[in-house]
């Protein structure tokens, strides 16, 4: 077993686990966070995209122990009570999530996008979501929702 | 019936954002992987690497040895315990389905499909055992440690390959491998059409294997209580919803249906792929009992990609006859699908022998459907099951005979489109075409799609070195599914209006599409509605989300809950009132009587009853149940244009616009609606440019095992999307819906073969197979180009360009 210390939304939490379990497995099947979905096993799907330390992971494909004394924040980090974060906000209104199994990863793989991009063009998102499938929307509202949600992100700082 | 008046609709044709996405956006989502109990344990399969291999026999001892490792179960032990096949019911039913035979008239051969076979395994990837251990981990380590002894079998991969007979039998029942054998529409008829015809025009398409590939692999937990002696599933599902499927399970189970409770609340996708049972989570159930525990599985994406329920896999040859003039006279069909290794679903090869003719008024048709067992996955509905695929040869068919003949494709089409006076119109298979203004459709799709600034954009395409290729297909489908529903409505007296409803969606926002029905129906704020799904303790009728179903039955239902419900209500108020139900009025969302000046909406009169219980106990009071069945299809129809972009050094194909037209009748939630048309065109685009089913010649192991090596569109594959709904209402249900969705993949394919046909017109290519990727497009030019320079005019006659069947677009 490995003891391993993440700060997971902000909460630091102490686990000893196998040394072999995936940081998705750590926040799902450990900390009960199954707003973190698994749709594939070679890392291109992106349903399991976390923030680390600020930056677009692959949980399916980091070891917890990676993740031993950083800052993770998953979907279930971003809404302030009843108020959703500017960026699940578009994709409501935008109407980007059918059947919302992709979204938590869209949404963080957004995240990161307009941290490097505050402004990004349609071309800019598209190229970016090429980590993220959805097999419900063909990614229409996705590339609008994420355009919009970085506007409200840049109207908000 | 409460007569419908439109105007006072608020909620009923507006965006209105979507109840689900709260939970969904914040990761409170229940999908059939987020269920965990204290003491599961896991279950993995063992699965045949041969496509058509005897089971020999099983050794088990050194896998059982193995730490946290509780059971190996084999067929030997599902036959011992008396397990059953699941009764997948495959040949459609209703009243208004085209009737398939088996050869010769008789019934269709449908296979047993045991949850473990005990005599062959009859494609790759079939579980042959399943192993059960404490953690996920030590199941697959000892799944790798079961020692199973083969006699490899001779195989078959294709239709053509069972046709051509001899070949080993998939199903000893079906030693020629042909289950279905049926004929439709006039011979007499329409040989003397094609005999008097002035041109003939020939195609022949294999339209290829596919996967739905919904997002989010196949999940579950069961669990049996020993004290009840019941069980329980807690799984994501679809199509057929879990009323039926409880059905189904509890016979494969040999148990009582009461003795089962199916729980699935959000399905991370479907398109078909969860619309049939599948046996890991029947023996999860099976094996919960034998070893008093509750069992986990979950399928990793390679397991979904070798034996998730596969879709499309049709052969099929036409000819259109036509007059001199261009009009069409008649029309010959030869449909065979690959049904894979057991029968599960007929219902795409039905959809598609209803709708042969397309949208046109062809006068004469014979059709001979055929079936065939294969060794290969087990192929099902998936979206817009059997219309693709004859939607794909009727306007290919066209593109062709306007080109060879020498029509304009659109006039050509113009001239045999069925014409709103024409309706309700029955086709020459007898399929009932409830409404529709077809023609009215494709020129509203040229307008949206800037038709006449085409020429402009080919030239300035030209002027890049880029060949620019215009598209248009229209579709007419058919929406049946299964004819009952029902709704149970409860007006709370805490001001809930709680609707239960045997529906399963997987992304098509029921939750609220069907409140806002409730709102307008019973003035109700949209808010106070809530849809309840999705557990047999709750749900004891319904058919479920497939063949677009959904919002057209429930719609009815609840307008015929609702209409008692006023009932219910006048009678309540009539009380509190102190005069008789005939006296009190239901008006502008209010129940209320002449000289009397108190009134109530829905939520006041439930409370004001319950403030007076016992006389009038909530449970029963503003509380009704309402059964419905509704065989009669509807037919949405519409129209898609694209345009493409080929690079002819490297084939590449680039989709630069798409638009698309749909009549779904009356439309409940118009950005819901358009939504799904988004994706129901990137299925159909996947369809056409990237997505295939490899398999080794060798092994007939699939070599699209992972998204590395299938297609799976991607965001830089899409362009955006132009899209208008139209609203024909239907005349088959009191709301006049038919239904959104599924109609965009049923067009979608021919449109951007019809593209790329276009763009690559100076090499006379005829046709070329699906998924035009690069290779084969690239191919085609190149193969065009040696013709051209051998001074040989391609030959018309040619069936579709061979093109070797590796890789992906992207």
């Amino acid at each position: 077993m490995a003891r391993v210390t993440i700060t997971v939304n902000g909460k630091p939490e102490t686990t000893d686990i196998k040394p072999r379990t995936l940081l998705v497995e750590f926040l799902r099947d450990h900390l009960g966070l199954t707003g973190t979905h698994v749709g594939c096993d070679t890392t291109q799907c992106g349903c399991c995209i976390v923030l680390v330390d600020g930056r677009s992971v692959n949980s399916c494909t980091m070891l917890a122990v990676q993740a031993n004394g950083a800052s993770v924040t998953t979907i279930e980090g971003l809404a302030e009570g009843d108020k959703l974060h500017p960026m699940q906000a578009a994709f409501r209104e935008h109407h980007a999530l059918q059947c919302g199994f992709c979204t938590p990863g869209m949404v963080m793989s957004a995240l990161e996008l307009v941290q490097r991009n505050n402004s990004p063009s349609d071309g800019d998102i598209r190229y970016w979501l090429l980590g993220n499938m959805c097999r419900c929307t063909g990614y229409h509202n996705i590339i609008k929702a994420i355009k919009a949600g970085a506007e409200a992100m840049a109207r908000a700082r | 019936m409460n007569e419908l008046d439109a105007n006072r609709f608020h909620e009923i044709g507006r965006s209105a954002l979507r109840k689900e996405d709260f939970r969904l956006l914040t990761g409170k989502g229940r999908f059939g992987d987020d269920f965990n109990m204290p003491g599961q344990a896991w279950t993995v399969m063992v699965r045949s690497p041969h496509p058509h291999a005897r089971i020999v026999r099983i050794g088990t001892n050194q896998a059982r040895a193995m730490p946290g490792v509780l059971a190996v179960f084999t067929g030997a032990d599902c036959l011992a315990d008396g397990l059953g096949p699941i009764p997948h019911n495959p040949v459609p039913s209703t009243q208004y389905d085209m009737k398939l035979t088996g050869p010769g008239g008789g019934a269709v051969f449908v296979d047993p499909h045991m949850l473990l076979p005990a005599d062959k395994a009859r494609y790759v990837g079939e579980a042959v055992a399943m192993v059960v251990a404490q953690t996920r981990e030590q199941a697959e380590d000892a799944a790798d440690a079961v020692r199973v002894e083969y006699e490899v079998l001779p195989w078959l991969e294709r239709s053509e390959d069972a046709l051509a007979g001899g070949a080993a039998a998939v199903w000893d029942e079906a030693p020629d491998n042909i289950l279905v054998d049926t004929f439709f529409g006039d011979q007499e008829g329409t040989d003397r059409a094609f005999a008097a015809a002035d041109h003939v025009v020939r195609m022949e398409f294999h339209i290829g294997r596919i996967m739905p590939l919904p997002l989010e692999p196949r999940a579950g937990l069961a669990r049996y209580d020993e004290h009840t002696g019941r069980y329980t599933l807690y799984f994501s599902t679809g199509g057929p919803g879990i009323v039926r499927q409880r059905r189904q399970f509890a016979a494969a189970l040999n148990i009582a249906p009461e003795q089962l409770r199916l729980v699935a609340y959000d399905t991370g996708g479907n398109f078909g792929a969860k619309n049939r049972p599948y046996v890991e989570h029947g023996l999860a159930l099976w094996a919960s009992r034998k070893l008093g525990r509750p069992i986990k599985y979950r399928a990793t994406r390679h397991e979904s990609m070798l034996t998730e329920y596969q879709g499309r896999d049709l052969l099929t040859r036409v000819e259109l006859a036509l007059r001199s003039d261009g009009r069409f006279l008649a029309m010959r069909a030869e449909n065979i699908m690959n049904v894979g290794a057991h029968c599960v679903s007929l219902s795409p090869l039905a959809k598609g022998a209803g709708l042969i003719t397309g949208a046109y008024d062809i006068p004469a048709a014979r059709l001979r459907s055929r079936a065939v067992f294969t060794n290969t996955t087990p192929n099902n509905v998936m979206r817009s099951s059997g219309r693709p695929e004859v939607t794909f040869a009727i306007e290919r068919l066209i593109d062709t005979a306007a080109t060879e003949l020498g029509f304009d494709r659109i006039e050509l089409r113009r001239k045999n489109l069925i014409r709103p006076d024409q309706m309700p119109y029955t086709n020459a298979v007898g399929s009932i075409y409830d409404s529709g203004t077809y023609e009215a459709n494709m020129a509203l799709c040229m307008r949206i799609a800037d038709w006449e600034g085409f020429e402009s954009r080919r030239r300035q395409a030209a002027a890049r070195g880029k060949l620019l290729g215009l598209g248009l297909a229209n579709y007419v489908e058919s929406s049946t599914g299964s004819p009952k529903e029902r709704a149970e409505i409860t007006v709370t007296p805490q001001g809930r209006v709680e609707v239960v409803i045997g529906t399963q969606p997987s992304g098509q926002g029921h939750e609220t599409s069907f409140a806002q029905v409730v709102a307008d129906l019973l003035a109700v704020p949209l808010d106070s509605v809530d849809i309840i799904m999705g557990d047999t303790d709750i749900v004891k009728e319904g058919g479920g989300s497939h063949s677009g179903r959904s919002m057209r039955h429930a719609a009815t239902v609840i307008l015929m809950a609702a209409d008692d419900l006023i009932t219910k209500g006048k009678t309540i108020a009539a009380a509190i009132l102190a005069t008789t139900p005939d006296a009190v009025e239901f008006q502008d969302g209010r129940f209320g009587a002449q000289q009397v000046n108190r009134t109530f909406d829905f939520l006041e009169l439930a409370k004001e009853a319950a403030a007076r219980a016992p006389a009038y106990p909530p449970a029963n009071a503003l509380a009704v149940v309402k059964d419905n069945e509704m065989h009669t299809s509807v037919y949405p129809n519409g129209c898609g244009v694209c345009e493409v972009e080929i690079d002819p050094d490297t084939g590449r194909v680039h989709l630069t616009r798409y638009a698309a037209v749909d009549d779904v009748g009356r439309c409940i939630n118009p950005m819901t609606v358009d939504g799904q048309t988004h994706g129901s065109i990137a299925h159909g685009v996947g369809e056409a440019l990237c997505e295939q089913i490899c398999l080794d010649r060798e092994s007939g192991s699939p070599l699209t095992e992972s998204f590395m090596e299938y297609g799976m569109p991607s965001s830089t594959t899409m362009p955006f999307f132009t899209t208008e709904i139209v609203e024909v209402l239907s005349p088959t249900n009191p709301l006049g819906i038919k239904s959104g969705s599924e109609g965009a993949t049923a067009g979608a394919p021919a449109v951007v073969i019809s593209g790329i046909i276009d763009a690559l017109k100076e090499f006379g290519l005829r046709d070329i197979a699906m998924p035009a990727t690069p290779l084969a497009v690239w191919q085609a030019i190149e193969t065009a180009k040696a013709k051209l320079r051998s001074n040989e005019r391609p030959a018309p006659a040619a069936k579709t360009v061979a093109v070797e069947a590796v890789g992906k677009g992207e």
